[in-house]
């Protein structure tokens, strides 16, 4: 939960970035870029499982961007009524084209849904994101924000094809009680954020379109000083070591998300290490009347014996972590920039099923 | 009394098909300024242009005008150019500025102040129906994009 110095911080930053944005917006090779994503759901679960953290009733992911010959200023501020965060905050130098160094707060490159649709919830076809995929702050089991650098790179590569390459290197997550916290910007850091480094490389068929092919690698140092931690994982450290593959697919009407990770959690010498498996795959078709249907199954093996994985199941009534997910939905883009959606879900937690069905309507702004 | 409702009428429809833009020669066209260094673009650098990517000709960094004075002019575009739809356009374009706050292109919905914009800026890149611009000296034409 922020504070009130925090909650001022970001409306200022956001109010001088804004101003900046007004100042220069008629200069000459200035242009500048603001994007606000809103989205409203209702959740009704089975079983007297409640809402989780990521399924606010209201939310707003206010993207803003300045890009003046070569440098780049972007920021992403996601407002829910219990969250105002900083998401990211990047200052970038682009040497040629589409390659670009980003000095700040980002999304480690190694989510292969994160990195696709970020906190706006009307660019992603679903209204919920993959268990493996959550955020920290939604009791996520990989860290997803790094404080550093990162560098981006799109080469072409063939007749049409292209060679995608990102690397992130920084401060990672710290480990305090049941949740990761990566550095904030302008608020409290507690406990210890050490090297966090990841990376994915794709492949591209076609350097404009939007499909692509890759692998993912994650490795995070995280370090505890929390009694509960030590208790639950008997080890002051544990580094995760993450191994992904990921396909993106897109050949209209159909689209195919698919990723699989392998996380290695290796633990003090006095402790056990663990490994488990965690992947996805949505599949969405779109029909006339701008109607889309999509379902999901989400899978994984060996997490119910892990002791990382149980640490982050906070047993307050919502679902921290599920081992297999189902979800079916339909989208209806019924106007432009506007789309309403119902997604119905059968989760498997650790210890516990439930049904569960979601409405939610998303729009941006402008 | 019959044949001065006819000449009306006839007048009244080459009136009307005065201010349509379709025609049976209709000419899509790629336009920058006058004063532009580009002399070409091919297919995917206006592709990767339109679809908020940087491109870069000269040290100049181009940037795309989208012109949608007609609903038409800009259909006609992003199927046999971009080869996109609207709303698959538009998604795309919004996902771009969400990864890494990229500019969106700049929307023209009024045929004067796109040209006037294009013919002022020697980085504009934008397209036009060749009638409406191959008469402006201030306008260069790049290429024929696409024709009836």
């Amino acid at each position: 939960m922020p504070n009130s110095f925090s909650r001022i911080s970001n409306i200022v930053i956001l109010l001088a970035l804004c101003s900046v944005n007004s100042a220069f917006a008629d200069h000459e090779h200035m242009s500048n870029e603001l994007e606000v994503f809103l989205a409203a759901e209702a959740y009704h679960g089975s079983g007297h499982v409640h809402a989780a953290d990521d399924d606010s009733w209201v939310s707003a992911d206010v993207v803003f961007g300045l890009t003046q010959h070569q440098f780049r200023v972007f920021g992403e501020l996601y407002v829910t009524p219990s969250e105002r965060d900083l998401e990211r905050l990047q200052f970038g130098f682009e040497f040629v084209p589409e390659t670009v160094l980003w000095i700040g707060r980002f999304h480690q490159p190694a989510s292969a849904w994160n990195t696709e649709h970020h906190h706006g919830h009307y660019l992603q076809t679903a209204i919920t994101r993959p268990f493996i995929e959550r955020w920290e702050d939604e009791q996520g089991l990989i860290p997803q924000h790094i404080t550093g650098a990162l560098l981006e790179s799109r080469r072409p590569i063939g007749e049409d094809g292209a060679i995608q390459i990102s690397g992130g290197a920084g401060a990672g997550s710290s480990l305090t009680h049941e949740t990761m916290t990566p550095i904030d910007l302008i608020g409290d850091n507690p406990g210890r954020h050490r090297l966090s480094l990841t990376g994915r490389i794709a492949y591209l068929p076609e350097y404009v379109g939007t499909s692509s092919f890759g692998v993912l690698y994650g490795h995070d140092q995280i370090s505890t000083g929390s009694p509960f931690v030590l208790s639950a994982l008997n080890s002051r450290h544990a580094i995760l070591s993450v191994y992904g593959v990921y396909g993106d697919w897109n050949s209209e009407p159909w689209r195919i998300i698919a990723a699989n990770y392998y996380v290695d959690v290796a633990l003090d010498p006095t402790a056990r290490n663990e490994s488990f498996i965690s992947g996805y795959l949505q599949l969405e078709r779109q029909l006339p009347n701008d109607l889309t249907v999509f379902g999901r199954v989400e899978d994984s093996a060996r997490m119910q014996e892990s002791k990382y994985v149980a640490l982050f199941d906070d047993r307050n009534g919502d679902i921290d972590t599920a081992l297999r997910r189902q979800a079916l939905g339909l989208r209806w883009d019924y106007v432009k920039r506007q789309a309403l959606t119902i997604e119905l879900s059968h989760v498997v937690s650790l210890n516990r099923r439930s049904d569960e069905v979601r409405i939610q309507w998303s729009a941006v702004v402008p | 009394m019959k044949n001065k409702r006819a000449k009306w009428l006839l007048a009244l429809l080459f009136g009307v098909a005065a201010t349509l833009p379709a025609s049976a020669d209709e000419a899509l066209v790629l336009i920058v300024s006058a004063d532009s260094k580009v002399e070409q673009l091919d297919s995917l650098e206006v592709r990767k242009l339109f679809l908020g990517m940087t491109v870069a000709h000269n040290g100049d960094r181009l940037r795309p005008l989208l012109n949608e004075a007609e609903p038409r002019l800009k259909e006609v575009f992003l199927q046999n150019i971009v080869s996109m739809t609207d709303m698959t356009y538009d998604r795309r374009v919004l996902r771009l500025a969400l990864q890494g706050g990229r500019s969106l292109p700049v929307v023209y919905s009024d045929k004067s102040t796109l040209i006037n914009s294009v013919a002022a800026d020697p980085t504009a890149v934008s397209f036009a129906w060749a009638t409406d611009v191959q008469h402006d000296k201030r306008i260069k034409i790049l290429r024929v994009l696409w024709h009836d």
